[in-house]
């Protein structure tokens, strides 16, 4: 079986989750292993955050902002 | 002299039309905006992506 | 749009026309008959199953007669108002009386062909025009073989091909063969600056449009060459020039520098013929043209003008004055393409100068016939209960329920823990899925929301609002973005794509299970403004202010008013710049709101929207204010070249200088022969990376000057692209009739200014010719351009951002020109970019319109997302002060020792002092570690899950 990672990503309001839409409403195509958790400003990226996602079997994790 | 309506007419719903509406209401006034078409929008609406920073119009 | 459809103190009237106007300003009656859509709005849900039964096809304008749609329809899925509608002239029932399938299939029942048209009279105290533009005639476009060679497309077809909803769904095909198209040409110029169709005018926006059209169709289709065919390449906006550059870098497009004069069709394909500026003849054959189709007066425009009592330019625009450049006459206001030709920035700068013209003449009217929203109390009860949880899933239409089994999801949401309810919508942002939205709250007591739908970015304010109004806190509400995030982005694999979604539901479920109620805060406002800076722009928008009503603090460095203004003598519109200023100046110091600080500077300003405090040093010392909005107009000045030997002889001058000389009339112009003017000394590129966007005009103003002073002197003007946008190539045009030569230069191939013998000369390089010529000159005049003062102390003070030219950055470029990243600070005038005088008032207004939004509402409202901090546990380290971007903590004493203390009108809710608080003190609301924890370990559990079956199954091996 092929690995399937599981991507947690933690996008910006203004900037990373807004270009996420707008991948969406062009219509990009990407693959569906990244699971999003919408924060205000990537400043609000607490290092346990990330420790938490890993602690829970994410296989990556991706901060955008 | 006779007491002055609180009330705007604004013609045409395109970008222009729309914005003085919004500008209007946020300023304190009744806006009615009357739109030739079925919707507003004007030819913006139809702009796929807008110079230069290519931002959706919608 | 979407805003303006909610808003409850703006009503749509569609299919609607204004028959007739009465009245005086103040106290118009205007008679509006609006023909029936025959499908109410109300009840319609835009589920779409008119028009998908509607058996009645019609030509699909929306999508510039590219396709079909249907008599019964929407224009496009976002349209506002969100409602089908039935085209009258197209509908069978309406014509022929049979039919009615959309009647029997509409489940709502919004249907009603009974409905007739209606006429209403409305009392309003002002209007404003905004009837955009119309087509160029028919024949601009034939002679280009439009509607003959079915390859030759608009750039409005192009712009609907482009487009993913289009009618190709984004794929870039030739209407011939449907193959695509690998050389395209672009030809600017159609229905503009062309005597011969009756639009000498330039269109103003084309450049860039086209620009843009091009650099699309390159990321749709890399493989394309396209060239580009211009007179003058004018992208004189600001920021659009290193736009241009970086676009034809990029794409490595042609920019060709001729006049296509037509197409002809050859084997399949397009040919054009055209001649470049050396005099050679060329052939070219293409797949496919586009016509840079110009912007004409509104169709219908001088009904209006007659139906409204106003008057128009020669070209069939309103007729305005640089003075005062929204007016159409008193209480009827211009703006937007009705104006003049005009893009995107200067239409939205316009429409809020002319709300400020409204808001000056109808001060006294404020808020009398407001309607305010209100809300229900909060459900008390219903917030203690313990967490209850109602899930919907929206379809979307088929924009969701297309690739995501939304009945799926919605049986997997009823699974988790704390659901009490969940259920499928149609579309959860329609009036009656709100509405049922609302019962459902009451009937299975819901507590929490999520709404699996679209983006929170769009959406999220419009469920809050629900909320408000079921009696429930705005901020219990989550939503999943299983559309844009998710349906539209994996349409290829709908199974994986309903996982996804199951998962954001999941994690938006654990988040919601954790949300608490928040309070909407309100901040009191100081009823007045600082203007920054007394030229044109400043006392404009100083006007305007006191003139709505409120106080204003207008602050200027020099002994006098006036600014840049008072340096220019002559305008090319023809109205005197000198009494415009000095009614300004005049009406300034008369007002009673306004108060005067000449030779005095901004020494500090603090505080946040609303509530700021400045000191202003004057000479008898500082003095210390309070304002809840401010406006910078500080200016620029006239750049100063280092080279053409500017300063080191008295025959080289400035426009401006010159144009001191010339307001002396012929006596200023001497036995002066022959002038040469050169064209961007300085502007893009050479000193200044921009374009000073008024050289051009000004300097075919003063040529035009020289030619009715002393026609026998001659003018040469070295150019690099003429940019008299708008209605300004009029002068132009004249100032090549009158006889002044122009030459273009190539940035390569700088025009030098040279000493020989007691003389000077221009020495540049002639494209026709081909060769190097030298021009004496007793007169060298240097269209300087336009630069930005480096060092703003204000933006400093302000923390406001600048663009790479030093100009003050708008929020927004296209929808908030003049406001910047700061609340409650606006910008206008030459800091903010290089514009004519009229421009710089009707963004002054704008900016003006704008600052007496928070003045006259009395208070701000800040979102709930703003960050709090327990006192009982802040140590008082000031780690957040220190880190938080915005200044909106401050450190108090409080019982002796330090605490943080959030200005909540300042706070953006980033979150940096919530991740950097080492006690864990500060909370952001709607974004609490706890929420955002539960919500990480939501995304986990699956897996675990998994992992314990796996063990499980291990076990039982």
């Amino acid at each position: 079986m092929q690995f399937e990672p599981r991507i947690l990503s933690f996008l910006c309001n203004w900037c990373c989750y807004a270009a996420a839409d707008s991948a969406g409403v062009a219509r990009f195509s990407y693959p569906p292993n990244n699971r999003v958790i919408r924060i205000m400003c990537t400043g609000r990226m607490d290092p346990q955050f990330v420790v938490e996602a890993f602690y829970v079997r994410a296989d990556g994790v991706f901060v955008g902002g | 002299m006779a007491k002055k309506s609180g009330k705007v007419l604004v013609v045409g719903g395109g970008i222009a039309g729309i914005q003085t509406a919004l500008d209007l209401a946020e300023l304190g006034y009744y806006v009615y905006l009357v739109e030739k078409k079925a919707t507003i929008g004007g030819v913006m609406a139809k702009l796929d992506k807008t110079f230069p920073t290519n931002d959706c119009s919608i | 749009m979407v805003e303006a459809g909610r808003s409850p103190n703006i009503e749509i009237l569609t299919l609607a026309e204004v028959e007739s106007l009465s009245g005086k300003p103040g106290k118009f009656k205007a008679k509006v008959k609006i023909r029936p859509r025959y499908i109410d709005p109300d009840k319609c849900t835009a589920c779409g199953q008119c028009m998908q039964y509607c058996p009645r096809e019609a030509v699909d304008e929306y999508n510039e007669r590219l396709d079909f749609t249907r008599a019964a329809r929407i224009d496009f899925p976002q349209a506002v108002p969100t409602a089908y509608y039935i085209d009258e002239d197209r509908c069978l029932q309406l014509n022929h009386e049979t039919c009615m399938i959309c009647t029997n299939v509409c489940g709502p029942k919004a249907i009603d062909f009974n409905q007739e048209p209606e006429i209403r009279e409305l009392e309003v105290g002002a209007v404003v025009l905004c009837p955009g533009f119309g087509n160029v005639p028919e024949e601009a476009l034939t002679k280009y073989g439009y509607g003959i060679y079915p390859d030759v497309m608009t750039s409005l077809e192009i712009e609907r091909l482009m487009c993913v909803s289009g009618p190709t769904e984004g794929e870039i095909i030739r209407p011939s063969d449907f193959s695509h198209p690998r050389k395209i040409a672009f030809l600017q110029c159609v229905g503009s600056r062309d005597v011969s169709c009756g639009r000498p005018f330039c269109s103003s926006v084309c450049c860039m449009y086209a620009m843009k059209e091009a650099s699309m169709l390159k990321e749709h289709a890399p493989e394309a060459e396209i060239a580009l065919f211009f007179m003058d390449v004018r992208t004189q906006g600001k920021g659009f020039d290193a736009a241009f550059e970086r676009a034809v870098d990029k794409y490595g497009f042609r920019v060709i520098k001729a006049r296509v004069p037509k197409v002809e069709q050859v084997d399949g394909r397009l040919a054009l013929n055209y001649v470049t500026e050396e005099g050679t003849v060329h052939r070219e054959l293409f797949d496919l043209v586009v016509l840079s189709v110009g912007l004409s007066a509104p169709e219908g425009a001088e009904e209006l003008a007659k139906k409204f009592g106003i008057e128009l330019n020669p070209f069939g625009f309103a007729k305005t004055e640089v003075k005062d450049p929204l007016t159409a006459k008193s209480g009827i206001y211009v703006a937007g393409a009705f104006h003049g030709p005009k893009d995107i920035p200067e239409s939205v700068m316009q429409a809020s100068g002319a709300a400020a013209k409204v808001s000056e003449l109808l001060a006294e009217a404020r808020g009398q016939d407001m309607v305010e929203k209100e809300f229900p109390p909060e459900d008390q009860e219903l917030l203690e209960m313990p967490v209850r949880v109602g899930v919907f899933v929206c379809h979307c239409g088929v924009n969701i329920a297309g690739v995501v089994d939304v009945e799926a999801v919605r049986d997997y949401a009823k699974s988790l823990p704390g659901v009490v309810y969940a259920e499928n919508v149609l579309y959860s942002c329609a009036q009656d899925s709100l509405e049922k939205l609302k019962e459902k709250i009451k009937e299975h007591k819901l507590n929490r929301l999520v709404i699996a739908a679209c983006s929170p970015r769009t959406h999220e304010p419009l469920f809050q609002e629900t909320l408000r109004e079921a009696g429930l806190n705005l901020a219990l509400v989550e939503m999943a973005n299983i559309r844009d995030q998710c349906s539209w982005v994996h349409a290829d694999d709908p199974e994986k794509a309903t996982q996804k979604a199951k998962d954001q539901v999941r994690m938006a479920v654990a988040k919601a299970r954790r949300l608490k109620p928040l309070e909407l805060q309100k901040v009191k406002v100081t009823p007045s403004a600082l203007v920054i800076g007394g030229g044109a722009a400043g006392m404009a928008a100083a006007l305007s202010i006191a003139d709505q009503g409120y106080e204003v603090h207008l602050v200027e460095k020099e002994a006098e008013l006036g600014g840049h203004l008072r340096r220019v003598k002559f305008l090319a519109e023809g109205e005197n710049p000198q009494k415009i200023l000095k009614d300004l100046i005049t009406r300034v110091e008369k007002h009673e709101n306004i108060r005067v600080y000449k030779s005095a500077s901004v020494e500090n300003i603090s505080g946040y929207v609303g509530n700021f405090t400045s000191t202003i040093k004057v000479k008898e010392g500082s003095k210390v204010i309070n304002h809840g909005v401010v406006v910078v107009a500080t200016g620029a000045k006239e750049h100063k070249p280092s080279g053409y030997l500017y300063g080191k002889n008295r025959k080289i001058l400035t426009q401006l200088e010159l144009e001191e000389k010339l307001s002396r009339g012929k006596r200023g112009l001497g036995k002066t022969r022959r002038v040469v003017m050169i064209q961007c000394a300085g502007s893009r590129g050479e000193e200044l990376p921009h374009c000073s966007k008024l050289c051009c005009q000004q300097a075919v103003k003063n040529a035009l000057r020289i030619k009715e002073l002393s026609p026998e002197t001659e003018v040469f003007i070295f150019y690099r692209d003429m940019r008299t946008y708008g209605f300004y190539e009029e002068l132009y045009r004249k100032a090549r009739n009158q006889g002044v030569i122009f030459l273009r230069y190539e940035p390569t191939q700088r025009p030098e200014v040279l000493k020989k013998g007691r003389g000077i000369v221009v020495r540049g390089y002639d494209a026709l010719l081909g060769e190097e010529i030298e021009i004496p000159a007793d007169l060298v005049v240097l269209s300087v351009g336009v630069a930005p003062d480096k060092e703003n102390p204000i933006a400093q003070i302000l923390k406001t951002p600048m663009t790479d030219e030093g100009f003050l950055m708008e929020a927004h470029v296209k929808l908030r020109p003049v406001e910047v990243a700061v609340d409650g600070v606006y910008i206008c005038g030459l800091a903010h970019g290089p514009k004519p005088l009229e421009e710089t008032l009707a963004q002054a207004k704008a900016a003006a319109g704008k600052a007496v939004i928070p003045l006259a509402k009395g208070f701000v409202e800040v979102p709930p997302i703003v960050s709090r901090v327990e006192e009982k546990k802040c140590i008082g380290c000031g780690i957040c002060a220190s880190l938080c971007p915005y200044n909106a903590i401050e450190m108090v004493k409080k019982e002796k020792r330090r605490k943080a203390q959030v200005i909540a009108a300042a706070c953006k809710g980033c979150g940096v002092c919530g991740s950097h608080c080492p006690v864990f003190a500060i909370t952001l609301g709607g974004f609490t570690d706890e929420a955002i924890l539960e919500q990480i370990q939501a995304f986990g559990l699956p897996e675990a899950e998994e992992s314990k079956e796996a063990e499980l199954e291990k076990e039982a091996a």
